[in-house]
């Protein structure tokens, strides 16, 4: 394949996934500092409105602004067609960003007829969100293993939101025909399975061999991921509505697609020609080594080894905290100081000295961050586990910590990137052109 | 009095300054350059990008064609990418 130069121009505006990305860190933040505060909600069960805030803080503001807008920055780089609309994709933000907020504080005061607007704002920006992906992707030619992957996560949070507006319209109109504790099961399973996971091993696909410079790993650990998580979805979902036996073979599927995941990762790091581990590199690999306990506990509570609530809540932080949470951070150390990197110093490459992203980092803060987030989850989940408020207090505190670290970390990397934009002198044409 | 064409380690030395923000490694040092051809004051390379995909696709070829362009005696600076061969870490010199 032989392009000139140009051939490769995809990728939106910077500034569409910056303002996801600054969202989710609100986001985070606000979660963090939540842990502590509803320490002893978090030591009881976790069916209360308020606890609800705080998983719907992780889920929505976190985890989902963070992938959507990560989505927004490498599906068109990745599938190397650009967005379908970036005007929808900013639209789609404020509708987003005001419905998890109106969701968050409606949860929090267990006010459910204002949850189920807020809820129809965020079905809504999602729903325009999943069209817009459609429409980008629609006709491609080459379905390589990520473009295969985003879609099934796009069909999974479909799937996700028309359950999730279902649960929210019957809690408003008098209770959810069947079990609740089990439909609210389902709808975490399903958001989490369905849309979370396949986009993590989507987008790690893309760019852990970027960032590790490992060669791509063959065929079968991808094949293993996408039919685990094809058989595994459906089982676990359909299991914990209506038909319990089927869950553990579900979970089974499921931990064999992680399990592929955590192999191909382990080999990327052996193969890969990059000694160094930056302290995005290592929350990668750490929030990987997180699904191994996650795992256990998802395996233990489907086959009954494991119960209760406190069993589940510490399932949930090693799982969204541990692995999910972890694994974004790492990528979000990369993504954002690059983004502002292109924006800021792209158009001087070639023309004058240009600063590194390392250069742009600030590894102090990334290490605190790097301690908070992964001793403060693990001790969180030991805490949520033991039932212990003062623990789940400590642990809170240190990972709020972490987060706090993390969010200045980015914001130093903005700082920099502003101050060397106005230092350079402004991009010209290219001296000589193509004839 | 205009420069003479540029000899083949100028030009190497011009792409040394265009460098992958993530590794901090040059175009060179990575092994993407896969050809310099010089005509007279007319400049060719022939490079290639770690994946189709890859983030700097844009930003690498106008940073050589630019580095390039600049050398002095250099009229025209012409960028071919290519995925053939597809590159691969093994291209790379190592990294500290």
């Amino acid at each position: 394949v032989t392009a000139t130069v140009g051939a490769t121009r995809a990728s939106p505006s910077v500034g569409l996934p910056l303002r996801y990305f600054a969202a989710a860190v609100v986001a985070l933040l606000t979660a963090s500092a939540g842990a502590p505060w509803l320490a002893r909600e978090l030591a009881g069960h976790y069916y209360q409105p308020r606890l609800f805030a705080l998983t719907h803080t992780v889920a929505l503001g976190w985890i989902t602004l963070t992938v959507v807008g990560a989505s927004y920055q490498l599906i068109p780089v990745v599938l190397q067609r650009p967005l379908w609309s970036e005007r929808l994709a900013r639209w789609q933000f404020a509708l987003l960003t005001g419905g998890v907020v109106g969701m968050v504080a409606h949860f929090y005061i267990g006010e459910w007829s204002g949850l189920v607007w807020a809820a129809g704002a965020v079905a809504a920006a999602l729903a325009l969100h999943v069209c817009n992906v459609a429409l980008t992707v629609r006709g491609l030619a080459r379905w390589t293993f990520t473009a295969r992957l985003v879609a099934l996560g796009h069909a999974g949070l479909a799937a996700t939101l028309v359950f999730g507006l279902a649960l929210a319209g019957a809690r408003a109109t008098g209770g959810w025909p069947g079990d609740a504790l089990a439909a609210a099961h389902a709808h975490f399973h399903l958001a989490l399975l369905g849309w979370v996971v396949p986009m993590v091993m989507g987008v790690a696909a893309r760019v852990y061999p970027m960032f590790l410079v490992a060669p791509e790993p063959g065929g079968r650990l991808g094949a293993l991921q996408l039919a685990g998580l094809a058989a595994g979805i459906p089982l676990v979902v359909g299991g914990l509505l209506a038909t319990p036996r089927l869950v553990l073979p579900g979970a089974l599927a499921v931990a064999v697609a992680l399990g592929a995941h955590a192999a191909w990762v382990v080999r990327l790091a052996r193969e890969r020609r990059r000694p160094r581990l930056d302290w995005g590199l290592r929350f990668l690999l750490t929030g990987t080594a997180f699904l191994a306990p996650a795992g256990a506990a998802g395996l233990g509570l489907a086959s009954g080894a494991l119960t209760g609530p406190r069993a589940a809540l510490t399932y949930a932080t090693l799982t969204l905290g541990g692995w999910v949470s972890l694994t974004m951070v790492g990528m979000l150390l990369k993504i954002v100081p690059f983004l502002l990197w292109q924006r800021a110093y792209a158009p001087m490459v070639g023309r004058a000295p240009v600063p590194t992203l390392a250069q742009l980092g600030w590894p102090a803060a990334e290490r605190v961050a790097y301690v908070g987030l992964t001793a403060g989850t693990a001790a969180l989940a030991a805490a949520v586990a033991t039932g212990s408020v003062g623990g789940i207090r400590t642990a809170g505190l240190v990972v709020a910590a972490g987060a706090a670290a993390f969010a200045a970390s980015l914001a130093r990397v903005v700082a920099r990137a502003a101050a060397g934009a106005r230092r350079l002198p402004a991009a010209g044409p290219a001296p000589a052109r193509s004839p | 009095v205009s420069a003479a064409a540029p000899s083949p380690e100028r030009i190497t030395e011009a792409l040394r300054s265009v460098r992958d923000p993530e590794l901090g490694l040059s175009v060179v040092e990575l092994g993407l350059i896969y050809g310099v051809a010089v005509d007279g004051r007319t400049v060719r390379i022939t490079m290639t990008l770690t994946a189709p995909g890859c983030p700097l696709g844009a930003v690498l070829p106008d940073g050589v064609r630019a580095a390039v362009g600049a050398i002095p005696g250099v009229d025209a600076a012409e960028v071919v990418v290519t995925f053939d061969p597809p590159w691969t870490p093994a291209r790379m010199a190592p990294i500290r």
